[in-house]
């Protein structure tokens, strides 16, 4: 899963990124507004944390033009502006979510990964497809009640498939969404680490659909 | 365009514009009254005229006219186209006009040409005609039936009408004379009433100028007073000004006193801050070098690690602590800002429909119903709409937090048009608040329950944002099973078609 972090206050940002790749996320930042803009608008996320008081255009005009523009994807806005006008404000510019600032990481954490379920449709953190169960919140993975043990990188391709059961998932759209933007990406590895799922999981639950990509079935 | 922003200009014009209409009016109806005037005197001249000529006139017994030029004494009736002239017509018995039958000697070789109409008998009729020389002539003619047999008098029977006594033949007599005269009259006056109504005009916008001056004099004070204000010489405006201004510069003046209490009052609260924030920095400056300390001085008393906890543990504990001062101080100043403005008005409706915008997102994990029952469109606060969103935003939010399943909103008007009373309340089916602990739940700073986050000041900024506008937050058990919170605020009266 990879997230947009656009904060300006560099040590935030620094324990936000520790926070969220902690928490087995991959993390793109943007420091000002237009920066964090044009990434929205160029690269696909699965969700934004987007601060407001930002340099050169504010979080507010931003999240407005992504939505303009038809950008979906699900943004939380993080900020300490706490009235209940800022956050009407904050919703009806199409954010999903409001946390004020100061927060509890967890919380920060918990909404993150109940806004990236609800933007696929899924309503409980517990993603099941056949016997494989992954728990959003702990980042566990069990086959059946035996726990799989997973690299991080598995974790992560394992994750955004089960946040997608049934999908065709095309392998640029995984690099795109498993990677950073300045990651050195090869679509070769994708590969590598689902032959390396197929090994821990039963082998038929990734198909793969020629041409297309992969999909996670129920077997 | 620039000059009519000016009130100068504007007054000037507004009165030039009016005195010119007023005047052109006058001069219009006082040159007809005149006109009017010398045409009767003319008219009245001529008639004497015609009497002389019908006395002067003799038909003898053959029936032929004469006129005794002696009993005519105005010179001009011998002096050709002198401007008076005479004319005797006879009328045929076919019904036209022999014309000039005698003439004066003033016509010279022209010719009075009146109308081919028959008046009754010794009445007179004014005319304007054309006359010799393409002059205008004022006539005056008298139609007579006088008889070969008749008098030498005319009127004889007056009372026949415009029939003459069969065979008698009917004479007219004609006097004419030049309008030349009161023509010139006429313009002579016009000239010297048009003159005198601009002098009038000029007088008037004169006295508007001067008006004006005087009226907006005591502006320039004014301004005067502002500069000395704007450059900090004085606090207030100063000086006594006309009593049609001197509201307007009491009410700045309230302002400027207003402004400067709140300033006052913005240092207080920022000292009160910095204040508030100064111990639990010290604490934490403590911790820190007692957590230094023991590495340097002494290696071996307690592992790096163990005072790292603890330092965390402090740092933790202080920032907590801060970020309640914070809190408090914000939620403060909040209430400080919040008064009644006279005449704020906010709709309930759409501010509650953002609000459970909001919550439906920010709670959007709870899955709960959030409800709103149908509300009134003339539903208004009489009060900033922050406020009320504050107020109502925090009640929502903490009733979200606590609800298993349902948040009911409903709002309505109670009270009659004077001090009518806008009720708002907000039903959730959670726990609820135990009947001891609810006046608690009001204090700043209790939090009731620390499982949940917030600072635990919710409740408590409800209760002072409604006290400021002199309402009530009330707590009490709700039918759906948890709190109900009732707030009781000042309504806005419908608003003005």
């Amino acid at each position: 899963m990879r997230i947009l972090l656009v904060e300006d206050e560099p040590s935030l940002r620094a324990a936000l990124r520790r926070d969220l790749e902690g928490a087995g996320y991959v993390v793109d930042e943007a420091d000002n507004g237009r920066d964090a803009q044009h990434l929205g608008d160029t690269e696909p996320f699965d969700a934004v944390l987007l601060d407001l008081g930002l340099p050169v255009v504010d979080g507010l005009t931003v999240l407005r033009r992504w939505r303009e523009a038809g950008r979906t994807m699900p943004v939380l806005i993080l900020t300490a502006r706490d009235r209940w006008h800022e956050k009407v404000d904050g919703i009806d510019a199409g954010a999903d979510d409001y946390l004020t600032k100061p927060f509890h990481t967890e919380e920060l954490l918990a909404r993150l990964r109940a806004l990236i379920r609800r933007a696929q449709g899924l309503g409980s953190p517990l993603l099941r497809c056949g016997a494989i169960t992954l728990d959003t919140r702990s980042q566990r993975v069990t086959l059946g009640s035996q726990p799989v043990s997973l690299t991080s990188h598995e974790y992560r391709l394992l994750a955004y498939l089960m946040h997608r059961p049934g999908q065709v998932v095309s392998r640029s759209e995984l690099t795109e969404h498993l990677y950073a933007q300045d990651h050195d990406r090869d679509s070769n590895t994708i590969e590598v680490f689902v032959a390396r799922l197929r090994r821990k999981l039963p082998p038929e639950c990734i198909e793969t659909v020629r041409g297309l990509g992969y999909r996670l079935v129920a077997p | 365009m620039k000059r009519l922003r000016s009130l100068r200009w504007r007054l000037l014009l507004a009165t030039v514009a009016a005195g010119l209409l007023a005047l052109a009016l006058a001069g219009v109806l006082l040159a007809g009254l005149f006109r009017d005037q010398v045409m009767r005197q003319f008219g009245l001249a001529l008639t004497a005229q015609l009497d002389q000529v019908t006395a002067a006139l003799d038909i003898d017994a053959r029936g032929e006219a004469h006129i005794d030029a002696t009993t005519l004494s105005d010179p001009r009736w011998q002096r050709p186209l002198s401007g008076l002239y005479w004319q005797v017509d006879r009328r045929r018995p076919d019904g036209s006009w022999q014309r000039g039958l005698l003439r004066s000697r003033s016509l010279w070789d022209a010719e009075l040409q009146a109308p081919q109409d028959l008046l009754a008998d010794g009445s007179v009729h004014l005319h304007e005609a054309a006359g010799p020389a393409g002059a205008r002539l004022l006539l005056a003619e008298r139609s007579l039936h006088v008889g070969a047999s008749g008098g030498d008098t005319a009127n004889s029977d007056g009372g026949n009408g415009g029939a003459g006594p069969q065979g008698a033949p009917t004479w007219r007599l004609l006097v004419g004379a030049d309008l030349h005269e009161t023509d010139e009259a006429v313009q002579r006056f016009n000239g010297s009433l048009l003159a005198s109504l601009a002098l009038l005009l000029l007088l008037l916008a004169a006295a508007a100028i001067a008006q004006v001056r005087v009226g907006l004099a005591p502006l320039r004070g004014l301004q005067a007073a502002l500069t000395a204000l704007r450059q900090g010489r004085t606090s207030h405006l100063e000086g006594r000004f006309p009593t049609e201004v001197q509201p307007l510069i009491d009410d700045f003046n309230a302002v400027l006193d207003r402004h400067a209490e709140g300033i006052a009052r913005a240092r207080t609260q920022a000292g009160n801050l910095a204040h508030a924030l100064k111990t639990p920095l010290a604490v934490m400056a403590q911790a820190a070098e007692a957590a230094q300390r023991p590495t340097q001085a002494a290696p071996a008393t307690p592992t790096p690690g163990a005072s790292a906890q603890e330092l965390a543990g402090v740092v933790r504990q202080q920032v907590d602590v801060a970020r309640r001062q914070v809190d408090r101080h914000l939620s403060r100043a909040r209430a400080a800002a919040a008064r009644e403005v006279p005449g704020a008005r906010c709709a309930v409706e759409p501010l509650l429909a953002g609000l459970l915008r909001v919550m439906a997102r920010v709670h959007a994990e709870r899955g709960l119903q959030l409800h709103s029952e149908p509300i009134d469109a003339g539903c208004a606060f009489a009060g900033d709409a922050q406020d009320l969103q504050e107020m109502v935003g925090n009640l929502i939010d903490n009733a979200c937090k606590w609800a298993r399943q349902a948040v009911t909103l409903r709002a309505r008007i109670a009270g009659g048009a004077e001090g009518a009373r806008l009720q708002l309340q907000v039903d959730d089916d959670g726990p609820g608040i135990d009947p001891a602990l609810r006046e608690r739940a009001l204090t700043r700073g209790e939090r009731l329950d620390e499982a949940v986050p917030g600072s635990g000041l919710g409740l408590a900024i409800v209760q002072e944002l409604a006290q400021l506008y002199g309402g009530q937050l009330t707590l009490g058990p709700s039918p759906a099973g948890g709190l109900r919170a009732e707030l009781d605020l000042p309504a806005a009266p419908p608003a003005a078609p």
